[in-house]
């Protein structure tokens, strides 16, 4: 995921957390650390993205 | 990248897999007697809307007042709710007896989605509603609409249709077509959230050819409070799983910068998997459709899609 962070100006509301310029993807998050947060937190969301050979097929189906 | 992270979604979300069988098993009956989301397409280009308002319950929708600006205005297309927002959307007098157009989405499979529809306003307005809800939604969810006089017009979520003949997708829609539904019924990608759900719905459904979004933020305000945040704005996440000082944390709540309206913005690892997504699946949008971002914030902004303050898109596509 491509980021385009900007210098911090204002802190945030509850003063814990600041973050650094940076344009490049270090600062991706991981699948690792991803799984991890959301195991830990319960964090589930909705439901999944639908993938397919069928590029087309990942946009709908008129009918099924 | 975004490969991994739906991978591993797709395994988090697979565990509740026996659930959604559950859902759809004690919704037959009613998938069978009630209607397809097909029905929805316009048949005609009379009956067809120039274009929806996607109305999700992002940060913004607050903040910009869009619903109050909304309710005052002479929109003629079709409103669009994420059933999240469609207690707030009716009391902010965004009503269907205003917008006739009016539809509700569902497609949370778990029990959460059915407060949506327990509200004395849902009552009042829900017989002039649409309701369109995913063979797999929770029946408590779809009964709480049913019992408020909205419609139920039915659609397949696609998770698995790739897996061939033995696939949920497939056997279910099979079971559908046994009675009364000879002709199947649509099948969407969700994106994995209603957002995304009701954009695919505007104009793979109901075949508009432009799509505004509100409240489709998929982050938060940098002024939101940090509990809501990593919370994802529910109550049923920990939110003290991750030092708030660590590298590890400014990675899972990354702040962006949105060019389109010159705004930052904080995005929850949820929101990081399904922005990404969405912005993809409007890149692969057909040339017929306009997707304008009408959020004033978040993190919706890139190829193919207009970033536009609401007010003008009101004043322009009216």
């Amino acid at each position: 995921m491509k980021t385009n962070f900007k210098k911090e100006t204002k802190e945030s509301s509850d003063n814990l957390t600041k973050y650094e310029e940076s344009k490049d993807t270090a600062n991706d998050v991981s699948p690792e650390e991803f799984e991890d947060f959301i195991l830990k937190s319960g964090a589930k969301g909705s439901f999944m993205i639908y993938r397919s050979k069928k590029k087309d097929d990942e946009l709908g189906i008129d009918t099924l | 990248m975004a490969i991994s992270l739906e991978t591993i979604m797709e395994k988090i979300q697979c565990a509740s897999y026996d659930d959604w069988v559950k859902n759809f098993a004690l919704n037959l009956t009613n998938i069978w007697n009630e209607s397809s989301a097909a029905e929805l397409t316009p048949t005609n280009s009379k009956t067809k809307l120039k274009s929806a308002i996607v109305i999700g319950r992002g940060p913004s929708v607050k903040k910009k007042g869009h619903l109050e600006m909304l309710a005052k205005s002479n929109f003629d297309g079709a409103i669009i709710c994420c059933d999240g927002a469609l207690i707030n959307t009716l009391k902010a007098g965004v009503t269907p007896e205003k917008f006739p157009n009016f539809y509700v989405v569902s497609i949370d499979p778990y029990s959460p989605a059915m407060k949506f529809y327990d509200d004395k306003i849902v009552d009042q307005y829900g017989d002039k509603i649409k309701g369109i809800f995913s063979i797999i939604v929770k029946p408590t969810t779809v009964e709480n609409a049913r019992k408020s006089g909205i419609k139920i017009h039915w659609l397949h979520s696609l998770f698995d249709y790739e897996e061939g003949k033995k696939s949920f997708n497939q056997i279910s829609a099979l079971m559908v077509r046994a009675k009364n539904h000879s002709d199947g019924l649509p099948a969407i990608q969700t994106g994995g959230n209603v957002g995304t759900s009701s954009w695919f719905i505007a104009w793979r459904i109901l075949k508009c050819p432009t799509v505004a979004l509100i409240g489709i933020n998929h982050g938060w305000n940098e002024d939101d409070p940090w509990e809501k945040i990593i919370s994802h704005g529910s109550n049923f996440v920990k939110t003290d799983v991750v030092d708030r000082k660590s590298a590890t944390f400014q990675k899972l709540f990354k702040k962006i910068h949105n060019p389109d309206f010159n705004c930052n913005c904080i995005v929850d690892p949820l929101f990081q998997f399904y922005s990404s997504a969405l912005k993809e699946f409007i890149v692969r949008s057909p040339e017929w459709l306009t997707t304008i971002n009408a959020t004033e914030g978040g993190s919706i902004f890139g190829d193919k899609i207009i970033g536009m303050s609401f007010d003008s898109f009101l004043g322009k596509y009216h």
